[in-house]
């Protein structure tokens, strides 16, 4: 026992006092997240900037006021005539509504009242979103002044989590990400110890090699956890990104999220014999996994010929693991597969990785 | 039990593809003493001590280490004995005090990690890097790893290679610290004078082969009675000229040097002048010295131990 806790002492400080892993550890994914946090963030829910043209003495200006301002997604704005329509000229309404005066043909109870809408036809949205609710808006209130009873009753009701923004989409991402990176990148290590014949130096004593490895894979864990802290930590310090699932899912699909790609790694890491090849060697594999897991992109938009390598990658369903107990994302593959195919991939390497294994 | 060998090879044969690196070795190492295997690069010194420290298989032959197989018993081996390698690393960016507690707590009997330090003289560099170290200190940073455990046998596989002659000679204290102790060393070396000084027994060793066995002084006395006379020489190739020599056994002419093995100084000497001053040739340099296991190689292999 104390062999082994000298020997985590000993990577540990290796490691930890090695700047450039260090960044790659700790700096990357933080700046990362930072970085597409930011972008992403200022993208909320959008608003509409609706003009209603405001002329006293109209009974059903007011009404329109207090009926669009409850859509939450409408700003309104009033003002006369030619203000509102060159406003949305200049791009700054999204909509112009005004209610007509009305005629005498309306008094008398024949015609409609008649409610105009401009729309600047350059923005599709305007035709396509806006019309049909302002549409419904108007409907609603007719059905309520001529007390008509309501025939359907549309209850919506949200199935997944509150409202899932871009920046807890990504996280869980970037989180599945740098466990990835860690694992892969961590086992080349053991190259470098091979290389520089530190393996063999340890090989002189009567230390067993398997405490050995079992020594920098229980290092690489810890540096596992204290990555999905900090990640966690900015998410929720910066982002406000709140762990829906619970913290014991979280560990455990971080715990076998870390254990896969390490042993991805220790897989890669039986091949090359520099450090230098064997780095190569993780790019190939780690560069398709970041841009095709869906970390950045929703796997939708992707040509479907990816779709079987998609389908193939571990980090697929790490993502989709972690995005599914952190923010309660909906579901690409069910919590069953990812696990599944998780834990495949990690006795596959593991296999390969013992069978290939060189000390020197 | 205590006077037993500590190691005994017979037979020994390995091969790497067509190189025969160790070609029918045998060998016997008595307990407390300063072993040396003596021979020039490529000789089969490190495969030899690999295979003994377990971390090699054997092609033929029969090897015990403290009465155990190493290439069965490898494990319990290693734990019995301190092994320096002559290609090995270290973690880059732990100090010489972490490495060498780190090694500590791969044994059952660890001697005290200061103290240790201390006997290789590295006490002011303990909290260094292993990166920083120079070439010297890792040297005896290695021989600090194999004296950590309190072991009745020590390997050193060309533990002063590339050490200035100051830094060579406080290593050969520590391993005669060593055998004072009443441990057993086994060292590899390509210096003769270091084998000469340091060893009670030495194997000069060749192309894999055992070419001499036994004490320094008895080996050299065995090859030569006579004494050498060198000097510089950039004139004669007469080697017959040098031999009619009074006194003189063997001559043997480099580019620009002689040697000539004599069991009559004196009268070897005044001939020499003579021929110095009538035949015209120039000497310089004179030196008369006894002949040393540089002198023993040279006449078994025709060859300088180091080219
Ligand atoms: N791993 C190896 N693969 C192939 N040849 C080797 C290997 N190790 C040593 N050799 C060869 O075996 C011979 C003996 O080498 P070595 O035992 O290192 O000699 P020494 O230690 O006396 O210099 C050399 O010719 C060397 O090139
Ligand atoms: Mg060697």
């Amino acid at each position: 026992m104390r062999t082994f806790w000298q020997l985590v002492l000993a990577n540990a400080r290796d490691i930890g006092r090695d700047k450039m892993s260090l960044f790659w550890f700790l700096a990357f994914p933080v700046l990362f997240i930072l970085l597409f946090g930011f972008i992403f963030s200022n993208e909320g829910t959008p608003t509409y900037d609706v003009g209603i043209v405001y002329n006293s003495g109209n009974p059903l200006a007011d009404g329109l006021v207090k009926g669009v301002s409850a859509v939450p997604v409408f700003k309104v704005h009033t003002g006369d005539r030619e203000g509102e329509l060159q406003a949305l000229k200049k791009g700054k309404r999204s909509l112009v509504v005004e209610a007509l005066s009305p005629s005498f043909a309306t008094m008398a109870g024949g015609d409609p009242l008649k409610v105009q809408v401009y729309y600047n036809e350059t923005q599709p949205t305007a035709r396509q979103v806006l019309l049909p609710v302002m549409e419904q808006l108007l409907s609603e209130a007719e059905r309520r002044m001529t007390g008509r009873p309501k025939v359907f009753d549309l209850v919506a009701e949200p199935v997944q989590s509150s409202d899932l923004r871009m920046v807890d989409f990504l996280l869980a991402g970037i989180l599945a990400m740098a466990l990835m990176q860690l694992g892969l990148f961590g086992a080349m290590r053991a190259v470098s110890l091979r290389e520089q014949k530190i393996l063999k130096s340890l090989g002189a004593t009567p230390l067993r090699r398997s405490l050995l490895l079992v020594s920098e894979v229980v290092v690489r864990i810890g540096m596992a956890l204290i990555q999905t802290f900090l990640i966690v930590l900015i998410g929720y310090a910066v982002f406000h990104v709140k762990i829906l699932g619970s913290w014991l899912a979280l560990l455990g699909a971080v715990l076998l999220g870390a254990l896969t790609f390490v042993s991805m790694g220790y897989m890669l890491a039986a091949f090359p014999r520099t450090e230098e090849a064997g780095i190569g060697l993780v790019q190939m594999v780690q560069f398709p996994m970041m841009f095709l897991s869906g970390i950045f992109f929703p796997v939708e938009i992707m040509p479907s010929f990816l779709r079987p390598v998609v389908n193939a990658m571990p980090l697929s369903y790490l993502a989709d693991l972690l995005r599914q107990i952190m923010v309660a994302a909906p579901p690409e593959y069910s919590i069953a597969t990812d696990i599944a195919v998780l834990g495949g991939w990690a006795m596959a390497s593991f296999v390969v990785a013992a069978r290939f294994w060189r000390w020197e | 039990m205590r006077r037993m060998d500590a190691v005994t090879v017979s037979g020994l044969r390995k091969t790497y593809g067509k190189t025969v690196a160790v070609d029918g070795l045998d060998l016997r190492v008595k307990a407390g003493q300063v072993f040396g295997m003596l021979g020039p690069n490529g000789a089969g010194k490190t495969t030899t001590v690999e295979i003994l420290v377990g971390l090699r298989t054997r092609d033929a032959g029969e090897v015990s280490v403290l009465g155990m197989d190493p290439a069965r018993e490898g494990r319990e081996v290693r734990s019995r004995i301190g092994v320096q390698l002559q290609a090995r690393g270290l973690y880059p960016r732990l100090t010489v005090k972490e490495i060498v507690t780190l090694f500590a707590s791969f044994y059952d009997r660890a001697l005290p990690v200061d103290e240790v330090i201390e006997q290789v003289g590295l006490t002011a560099k303990a909290r260094t890097v292993v990166r920083a170290l120079s070439g010297g200190q890792a040297q005896r940073l290695g021989v600090a790893l194999a004296m950590i455990n309190d072991a009745d046998l020590v390997f050193l596989d060309e533990p002063t290679t590339g050490l200035d002659p100051q830094a060579r000679r406080g290593l050969w204290d520590v391993i005669r610290g060593i055998r004072s102790r009443g441990k057993t060393v086994f060292l590899t070396t390509h210096y003769m004078d270091e084998a000469e000084r340091l060893c009670d027994n030495v194997a000069v060793v060749d192309h894999g082969k055992i070419i001499a066995f036994g004490s320094p002084s008895d080996l050299i006395s065995e090859h030569f009675e006579e004494q050498a006379i060198e000097f510089s020489n950039s004139v004669s190739r007469d080697r017959e000229k040098f031999e009619k020599l009074p006194g003189v056994t063997r001559a043997r002419l480099s580019e620009n040097a002689a040697t000539l093995y004599t069991r009559d100084v004196p009268a070897t000497m005044t001939a020499l002048m003579q021929l110095a001053t009538g035949d015209d040739i120039h000497i310089d340099d004179v030196v008369v010295r006894r002949a040393t296991l540089e002198d023993v190689f040279l006449k078994l292999t025709g060859r300088r131990i180091r080219e």
